[in-house]
């Protein structure tokens, strides 16, 4: 895990710090800067050192978790602590209605596989994947929020779950689309096999096979699915913060790659790769609670 | 559930299936299906369009385009109807069917450019790391895992920012570079599970070189399902370069692409919904069609589910 | 765990989220009200040079002078600014004038607040507003760090009493009083410089009330003991910070926030038919340009300078992608800058296809491809110039076009560098409404065009040292006709802006010159 963590800071202060594009001058905006003034900017921000010299003091700041400093001067740790419960709001709201939504949809159509509600849930998902995000967003950002009135548009005003219900939805529907197929096929999957036509046949009531062999067992990739995709949301969020304007962490770090404030966007990378790679050793814990197999090694 | 009914037709297609003739029968299920059938029309249009746009326009990308002419509503609903703009005019004045048209080639092209680089990398990448597996392999998980840690849209927009003017290819080229860790996953997943079997312990047992045994003997027995993935992900591909379009930082004129137009069209289009409307339609069926025919032919090639 | 179990937990998780909506709403019955902004840079006036901070600045700060609806300095904390030569101004300020901790407002607020500003070890933003008086460049050598800290043109003479000497005579120096950032500083702000941007003390009409809460609000209160001259009627105003200009407008129009400057162009029809008589167009002091790269080759003749310049149809760009708002300009300067000229270009800056035609041809055409030059700054900028393109390949016959478009972060680097590889999009916004303003970046040396305007930069000078406001715009005037002849910068349209207001506010009195375009201590809430 701490490799994967320090090679992915690299590769993104690589990526932030390697690439063209001047900063200071950013903040000069359209008037002069006089150059005694760019060079005292320059050197407040490291940007005088070397590549590694940066990325190795930087490094140092964050073992002590300092995570630097804006170009407005602003800790980078406080535009975290700011940004990331509107986000982890965002994001939770998102999950929880892919987690439910989705994999009750997925079971629905499992159960009646080839029938009207499969055929429904499947050709629904698709079409929900194969829509751009942000059209979805837009067109029922105005639908639901500004013709019909039963969401707020903008802003986190209403506090959760009210202002988080519409973007949180939309947020999750491209995943709620994988979870029900996911679940789906891995239901049918799963009813034939061997060990659930041994229940039957042992005579278990339908609803016991479902709920205790089928179905357990059917939500091990689910589990999987949903850990990674915590990752997946928490950037999907930059889209969505950005159409709904809440201020999370996705649309600090949206402002700040646009004006390259490197520091804000390695800081917030930072933060998310290590939710993704937390999520990771959840699920990892998760399926041995799941498949008795691994549980006994 | 008609549980005796399924199985018969498993063990049914246990034994005609073999794996020399899967991808005759793959073949043949493919033929039965409508999904398959739908979706191929589709996207050979689509193919058609953006490879001869001027089949279907007389106009070629941003001609006769007459800013004073701009956000002209289309005459009716219905394309057909006639008109000088059967889709209207665009926020430039162009007509926006030719437009749409030519805005077929550069989604489509990005597609399977990125495909076609990820694939290669995985395919690399893949069966070395899973062939020889130890420490080479040990090394090559780890950097996945690093790429695989760090988000995709990330990536590329931090990347895609500090180069603004970047045409089709640099584009294509960054999110290749960045979209192979799925698939080497997928591949090195692959080649473990035939590298034990017999028929490879057979060719090394009578002397094959590695480069052979991979070619001949692993990558053929590997290969389909991660082909099925980047089949479903060049619709995948093409849905992801709209949305860096519309976040300003895909493509840009000269090149005309549905991205382009729906990002140019979300701030009006309350007023003239036509404009997010058409680029949407002809967007979303291209998606479609390559998810539908890649879960149809995945479909096809698994005698599990048939 | 029991999958049973996790289900029903789920299940009760999201039963107990959705049984809690609504909640928040208002219910206070103070009189506050909302203005949307988007995050400001900085806070402390020496270093506050966008426009959303000076916005917060101009409710906590008053300056020595402001300009009054008409563009003209008017006394403010001075009670009077008197000079003789244009070199040496005394300024008396009014006395009782307090900070918000009761601290008063003395000639050693400006003059501290003021060498911190120019001082380059701060490395604050408008250090070159004061360029101008005697001793700036000891605070900013060419290498190292200055080795004082005073400037020697500053002279307290007593407390109400402060003596500016500059390096040479400038008639507009008023106008450098009006501006926000020039706004005193009281003696606890440099004990702590970090925690006053984060709580700043200021001396006008509102007082900031807690502190600056990053990407969500700044709210402001009336401040009780103030004695300047523009008292606030309401008990206060919360700018709320939004991410972006739709995402305001959209709460504007969902009436959740009183108050939005920021409308986007391409939502102007649709305010107007929502919002009436609460949608007001306040014309503004920025200008766009297209400025030509004189140092290659290819721009070296006026004709064919003008020749683009002719074939550009400003108003159907203005119409097609700012909705007929933008307002096409033959000038150099903004209209509401005394000394403004309506048709000061002329034929060159009128649309003329055929005519363009043949100057194009006499010019000898353009080989090559033919670069567009902007920043990716804001999404209008490509459409605009996406219509330039168009039309310079309909009217010129220059098929070859291409975009060079180039990151926000990157893009004054190359303009200075002289690195442009064509024409490229220019942009001014006003410091202050005086002619100096806008054309001493067009002429004085180094200019971003490669344009030699050692001449139009003689004019100016002489514009400066003159004793009365009319000797001077005719100097500025002079220096204007002679940029726009030998056209290194060609003008496209100056900006309007749209302020929106919701129904729960009253007395808007909308004014260019003041930077939330709204005189805010006037505005009462219903």
């Amino acid at each position: 895990m701490v490799p994967v963590l320090i090679g992915t800071t690299l590769l993104i202060y690589l990526a932030v710090f390697a690439l063209p594009g001047d900063p200071i001058r950013v903040l000069g905006g359209d008037k002069p800067m006089s150059p005694a003034v760019y060079q005292a900017l320059r050197h407040h921000y490291h940007l005088d050192d070397p590549l590694i010299v940066q990325y190795g003091k930087y490094l140092w700041g964050l073992v002590r978790g300092d995570f630097g400093e804006t170009l407005n001067g602003q800790p980078v740790g406080d535009v975290l602590t700011g940004g990331w419960t509107v986000t982890v709001q965002l994001a939770v709201t998102a999950w929880v209605f892919e987690l439910v939504v989705g994999i009750a949809l997925g079971v629905w159509a499992g159960l009646r596989k080839g029938g009207v509600i499969d055929t429904l849930v499947l050709s629904g998902t698709t079409l929900v994947i194969a829509i751009p995000g942000f059209v979805l967003a837009y067109s029922a950002q105005l639908l639901f929020g500004l013709k019909l009135g039963w969401f707020p548009t903008a802003g986190t005003d209403d506090g959760w779950p009210y202002s988080y219900l519409l973007p949180g939805i939309l947020l999750g529907s491209l995943s709620l689309a994988y979870i029900a197929r996911l679940t789906r096929t891995s239901l049918v999957e799963n009813g034939r096999s061997d060990y659930v036509r041994t229940a039957v046949a042992k005579g278990l009531s339908r609803r016991r096979v479902l709920v205790r062999h089928t179905l357990r067992n059917s939500l091990i990739p689910v589990v999987t699915y949903l850990g990674v995709d915590l990752g997946n949301l928490m950037a999907g969020a930059i889209i969505i913060e950005g159409i709904f304007n809440l201020p999370g962490i996705g649309q600090q770090i949206w402002l700040a790659i646009q004006v390259k404030d490197g520091p804000t966007v390695v800081g917030i990378s930072t933060f998310l790769v290590l939710i993704y790679l937390l999520a990771n050793l959840v699920v990892d814990f998760l399926y041995g609670v799941l498949d008795p197999r691994i549980r006994h090694d | 559930m008609t549980e005796v009914a399924e199985a018969t037709a498993q063990t049914g297609a246990a034994i005609e299936g073999g794996a020399a003739s899967l991808w005759s029968d793959a073949w043949r299920d493919l033929c039965r299906r409508v999904t398959f059938w739908v979706s191929a029309v589709i996207l050979l249009f689509m193919g058609v369009m953006a490879a001869f746009p001027s089949l279907f326009t007389g106009l070629g990308a941003n001609d006769g385009c007459d800013v004073r002419q701009a956000k002209q509503r289309p005459a009716s609903w219905n394309p057909f109807a006639g008109g000088d703009h059967p889709f209207g005019t665009d926020s430039h004045g162009c007509d926006y069917w030719a437009q749409v048209v030519h805005g077929t080639r550069a989604p489509i092209v990005v597609g399977f450019l990125v495909t076609a680089i990820a694939l290669t990398l995985a395919i690399v990448l893949g069966s070395v790391s899973g062939y020889y597996g130890r420490l080479l392999d040990a090394f090559l998980s780890r950097i996945t895992d690093i790429f695989f840690g760090l988000p995709l849209i990330l990536g590329a927009l931090v990347i895609l920012t500090a180069f603004p003017s970047h045409g089709m290819m640099t584009e294509s080229l960054v999110l290749g570079l960045l979209w192979w860790p799925t698939m080497t996953r997928l591949m090195r997943g692959q080649v473990l599970s035939v590298r034990d079997a017999d028929y490879v312990q057979a060719a090394r047992m009578i002397g094959a070189s590695d480069g052979r045994i991979m070619l001949r003997h692993i990558l053929p027995n590997a290969v389909a399902p991660v082909f099925v993935y980047a089949m479903l992900n060049v619709g995948v591909v093409i849905g992801y370069e709209a949305t860096l379009d519309y976040l300003g930082v895909g493509l840009q004129y000269p090149t005309v692409s549905w991205g382009l137009q729906l990002s140019q069209a979300q701030e009006i289009f309350t007023d003239y919904p036509y404009l997010l409307i058409y680029p949407a339609v002809f967007l979303t069926a291209t998606v479609l069609s390559f998810l539908l025919l890649g879960d149809a032919v995945r479909d096809a090639l698994d005698p599990k589910l048939r | 765990m029991k999958v049973k179990g996790m289900l029903v937990g789920i299940v009760a998780v999201a039963m107990a989220a959705s049984a809690c909506g609504g909640g928040g709403g208002s219910g206070n019955k103070s009189k506050v009200f909302t203005y949307a902004i988007t995050e400001p840079e900085h806070l402390i006036p020496g270093n506050t040079n966008d426009a959303q901070g000076l916005t917060v600045d101009s409710a906590l700060f008053d300056t020595l002078m402001t300009l009054d609806p008409s563009g003209k300095p008017v006394m403010e904390d001075a009670a009077s600014v008197d000079t003789t030569d244009q070199k040496v101004w005394t300024i008396k300020i009014k006395p009782g004038l307090t900070f918000h901790n009761g601290e008063p407002v003395t000639a050693q607020s400006y003059a501290d607040a003021w060498n911190a500003t120019a001082n380059s070890a701060n490395a604050w933003g408008n250090g070159y507003y004061l360029g101008s008086i005697e001793g700036y460049a000891d605070l900013n050598p060419d290498k190292g760090k200055p080795k004082v800290d005073k400037m020697k043109g500053l002279k307290v003479v007593d407390p109400q009493t402060l003596q500016v000497t500059l390096s040479q005579p400038f008639s507009q120096f008023p106008y450098v009083l009006s501006f926000i950032g020039t706004a005193p500083m009281p003696k606890a702000a440099f004990t702590d410089l970090k925690a006053y941007e984060q709580k700043p003390i200021g001396n006008g009409p509102f007082m900031i009330d807690g502190s600056w809460e990053h990407n969500k609000q700044i709210k402001l209160k009336k401040f009780a003991g103030y004695k300047g001259t523009r008292p606030a009627k309401s008990d206060g105003v919360t700018f709320k910070e939004y991410a972006g200009r739709d995402a305001a407008y959209t709460d504007l129009r969902a009436g959740k926030v009183d108050f939005d400057n920021q409308i986007p162009a391409a939502k102007a029809p649709e305010a107007k038919r929502l919002l009436g008589d609460r949608l007001i167009t306040v014309p503004s002091g920025t200008m766009d340009f297209l400025e030509f790269p004189l140092y290659d080759p290819a721009f070296k003749n006026p004709d064919l300078r003008k020749a683009i310049s002719m074939a550009i149809d400003r108003q159907a760009i203005v119409n097609a992608v700012y909705n007929g708002t933008f307002k096409p300009m033959a000038s150099l300067l903004a209209p509401i800058v005394p000394g403004y000229r309506a048709n000061a270009c002329g034929e060159a800056c009128t649309y003329n296809p055929q005519q363009a035609k043949q100057l194009f041809d006499k010019a000898g055409g353009y080989k090559g491809t033919l670069h567009l030059v902007f920043s990716n700054a804001d999404a209008t900028y490509e459409q605009w110039m996406t219509d330039v393109a168009n039309q310079l390949k309909q009217n010129l016959g220059i098929t070859d076009i291409k975009f060079d478009k180039v990151q926000v972060s990157d893009y004054l680097t190359k303009l200075s560098d002289h690195k442009a590889a064509g024409p490229y999009r220019s942009n001014w916004t006003m410091d202050y409404p005086s002619p100096e303003d806008y054309l001493t970046p067009r002429c004085a040396k180094p200019t971003r065009s490669g344009y030699d305007g050692a001449a139009c930069e003689a004019l100016i000078m002489k514009g400066n040292a003159a004793k009365t406001p009319q000797e001077g715009q005719q100097y500025y005037q002079q220096a204007e006709d002679m940029v726009l002849k030998d056209m290194p910068i060609t003008p496209l349209w100056n900006w309007q802006d749209q302020l929106g207001s919701s129904s729960h506010v009253g007395d808007i009195h909308a004014d260019p010159y003041v930077y939330p375009l709204v005189h805010l201590d006037q505005v009462t809430v219903k």
